[in-house]
C-alpha cells in the first residue's frame, strides 16, 4: 500500500493518441505512486489498452509525454532501460503457440539477457502455478493456463513495475481468485497498473482507481473516493461512463484538482 | 551502444525453430528440392549436352526462388502481427534492428538449410560425370546470394500486412521485379516505375513523420515515372533500371566467376532492405 509521499513511478502528462480522424485518447494526465496497485477502469473501447501501449513504449503518444521509472519510453535507449525493469501483459495475452511454456520463458529470458535463467524460470513457474503444463505446447493449453503463462512472462525479470492489460480476462472464478491473490502479493513490493472493466476486481485488488471513458479521464482517486456517498461502485461506474454530462464534468473537476495536487 | 548478438541469436533461433517445428516447413523444403531437381535434370537437353553442370537449373533458379523465398518469409511478421506477439517482442529490452536482424537471419537460415539439401544435386552430377568443384562452389554461392537478397525482399513484404497470403504475393511481386528487370525492356520499365513510386512514398513518410496520404504519393510517383518512361523524357530509363536485374549479376556465378561487384549487388540489396524493415518497424512510434 502506497502513501501520498511515495515517489511517482508512472506519470502521463496530457497524452493523446490520434488515428486519422479518430481520437482514441484525449489529453490524459495521471500519476501512479510507488508500491501502489492502480486499477485502470473503463468500459470497453475507453482507451485503456492504447494508453498502456503508450506507457510501455510500444506506441508513441500523438501529443503529451510519458514517464515510467523516470524514463521516457519514447526515446530508444531510455525505453530499453525501462523495459528491463518493466513487466507487461498485453491484452488477450498473446503468446507463441508453437512453443511450450518452458521454451517461451527461456526465449524471453535470453532476449532479456537474464543472468540465472533457470532460477528465474523456477520462480515464476512457482508464482504462477504452471508446473503441470510446462512442457505442453501453449496452443493446446486452456485460456486460463495461457493467461498464467503470460503472467509468468511478465514477472520473469522480477520487474519493479507491472502493466497488466485485463489480467483476469477469460479466467474461471477459481483462477480469477488466484490471479487476484497473486496481484495483491506482488503489490506489496511493486507498482502495478492493471486495466479492467470489472468492478469487483477494483475492490479486490486496487488501492487507487483511474477511470477513463471515451479516451478522457473521468475519475482519479482511491476506491473509497470512487464510492461516493451512498452510491455503490456500480452506480458510480454507470454515472461516470454513461451518465449525464454534469456528473462527468463534476468528477473531472475533482480529478483536475487532484492532478494539480500531485 | 552497439547491437547485441545474444538477442539476435535468440530471435533467429526461435524463428528457425518455429519454421522447422511446423510440418508445412518440411513440405516447402521438399517442394524446393523437387523443383530445383526438376530444373536441373528434367529439362530437355540435359543428357544431350553431356556436361556435368547445373547450367539448366541456373536459368530457372531465380524464378524458383522468387516463389520459394516469399513462402518462407510470408509469416515472419504477418504471424506476429496477427497473433499480437509483436507487442510482446517489441516491449522487450531490445532494439528494432536486433529484432529485424534476428528475423532476417532466421529466415535466411531456413533458406540455407533448403539449399543444403539441394546440394544433393551435386551428388547426382557426380554419379553421372565429373562436375568441377570450383564451378559447383561458385554456383551454390550464387544461389545463396540470390537468397540473401530475396529474403530481405520477403521480410519487407511481410511487414505490409498481417495476412500471410498478401505478404506472399507482395514478396513474390517484389522478387519477380528483380528477376525480370534485366530480361526485357518492358520489365525494366515496370521495375523502375515501382521503385520510383516506393522511393517517393518512403521520402514522403520520412518527411511527414506519418503514413497519411502515402497511398496517393505512391500512385502519383508511379504515374509520373510511367510518363517519364513512355514519353522518352529520360532515354536511359529502361537501361538504368535493367542494371538492377538479378540475372545480370547471377550469371557469372553459374560460369564459375565470382565478381566482387555481383557480391556487393546482392549484399547491398539485403542491407538496404533490412534498413527499410527497421525504418518500417519504427512507424509504430509515429
Amino acid at each position: 500500500m502506497s502513501t501520498s509521499s511515495a515517489p511517482v513511478t508512472i506519470r502521463a502528462n496530457a497524452i493523446s493518441k490520434v488515428y486519422g480522424d479518430f481520437v482514441a485518447v484525449h489529453g490524459l494526465s495521471f500519476a501512479v505512486r510507488k508500491g501502489t496497485v492502480a486499477a485502470f477502469l473503463g468500459p470497453n473501447g475507453a482507451g485503456k489498452s492504447t494508453t498502456m501501449k503508450m506507457l510501455t513504449g510500444y506506441l508513441a503518444p500523438s501529443s503529451g509525454s510519458v514517464e515510467v521509472l523516470g524514463k521516457d519510453p519514447g526515446v530508444a535507449e531510455s525505453r530499453i532501460e525501462l523495459a528491463r525493469r518493466l513487466g507487461y501483459l498485453p491484452e488477450n495475452g498473446p503468446l507463441y503457440l508453437d512453443m511450450t511454456p518452458r521454451e517461451l520463458l527461456e526465449f524471453f529470458a535470453q532476449v532479456r539477457k537474464l543472468g540465472e535463467i533457470d532460477k528465474a524460470i523456477d520462480r515464476v513457474v512457482q508464482q504462477c502455478a504452471i508446473q503441470e503444463v510446462l512442457h505442453k505446447p501453449i496452443g493446446k493449453l486452456s485460456k486460463g493456463f495461457r493467461q498464467r503463462v503470460g503472467m509468468a512472462q511478465a514477472l520473469l525479470s522480477d520487474p519493479d513495475v507491472l502493466i497488466l492489460d485485463e489480467p483476469t480476462s477469460g479466467l474461471d472464478p477459481l483462477q480469477i481468485r488466484e490471479v487476484r491473490k497473486l496481484i495483491r502479493e506482488l503489490g506489496q513490493q511493486k507498482t502495478i497498473l492493471l486495466s479492467t472493466h470489472i468492478l469487483q476486481e477494483v475492490e479486490a485488488v486496487a488501492d487507487t482507481v483511474i477511470m477513463v471513458h471515451e479516451g478522457r479521464l473521468v475519475f482519479d482517486g482511491t476506491v473509497a473516493e470512487l464510492r461516493e456517498g451512498d452510491q455503490t461502485l456500480e452506480q458510480r461506474f454507470y454515472a461516470l461512463a454513461g451518465g449525464s454530462q454534469e456528473t462527468t464534468a463534476s468528477a473531472t473537476a475533482s480529478t483536475t484538482k487532484k492532478a494539480k495536487a500531485n | 551502444m552497439g547491437i547485441d548478438w545474444t538477442v539476435i541469436r535468440a530471435i533467429a533461433k526461435r524463428e528457425l525453430g518455429s519454421y522447422l517445428g511446423n510440418p508445412a516447413g518440411y513440405v516447402f523444403l521438399t517442394l524446393f528440392i523437387a523443383a530445383t531437381g526438376a530444373g536441373a535434370f528434367l529439362q530437355p537437353g540435359f543428357f544431350a549436352r553431356n556436361l556435368a553442370d547445373l547450367a539448366l537449373l541456373n536459368k530457372v533458379m531465380p524464378a524458383i526462388l522468387m516463389l520459394f523465398v516469399p513462402a518462407v518469409t510470408m509469416n515472419v511478421w504477418a504471424e506476429e502481427r496477427r497473433r499480437g506477439t509483436d507487442e510482446l517482442l517489441l516491449t522487450m529490452p531490445v532494439r528494432d534492428i536486433e529484432v529485424v536482424l534476428g528475423k532476417y537471419l532466421g529466415a535466411l537460415g531456413v533458406y540455407t538449410i533448403g539449399l543444403g539439401f539441394a546440394l544433393a544435386h551435386v551428388g547426382v552430377l557426380a554419379q553421372l560425370g565429373d562436375p568441377d568443384s570450383g564451378l559447383m562452389a561458385s554456383t551454390y554461392l550464387g544461389y545463396w546470394l540470390v537468397g540473401v537478397a530475396f529474403v530481405s525482399v520477403g521480410l519487407l513484404a511481410s511487414m505490409f500486412s498481417s495476412n500471410a497470403t498478401v505478404a506472399f504475393i507482395v514478396g513474390a511481386v517484389g522478387c519477380a521485379g528483380l528477376v525480370f528487370a534485366g530480361s526485357a525492356p518492358w520489365a525494366s520499365g515496370i521495375v523502375g516505375c515501382g521503385l520510383i513510386a516506393g522511393a517517393a512514398t518512403l521520402i514522403w513518410v520520412a518527411v511527414q513523420g506519418n503514413a497519411d496520404s502515402a497511398g496517393y504519393v505512391a500512385v502519383g510517383g508511379g504515374v509520373l515515372a510511367l510518363i517519364v518512361w513512355l514519353t522518352g523524357t529520360f532515354e536511359s530509363f529502361q537501361d538504368t533500371f535493367g542494371l538492377l536485374g538479378v540475372e545480370r549479376h547471377f550469371y557469372g556465378f553459374g560460369e564459375g566467376i565470382v565478381r566482387l561487384g555481383d557480391v556487393v549487388y546482392f549484399l547491398g540489396i539485403a542491407v538496404v532492405l533490412v534498413y527499410l524493415c527497421t525504418f518500417m518497424l519504427g512507424r509504430r512510434h509515429w
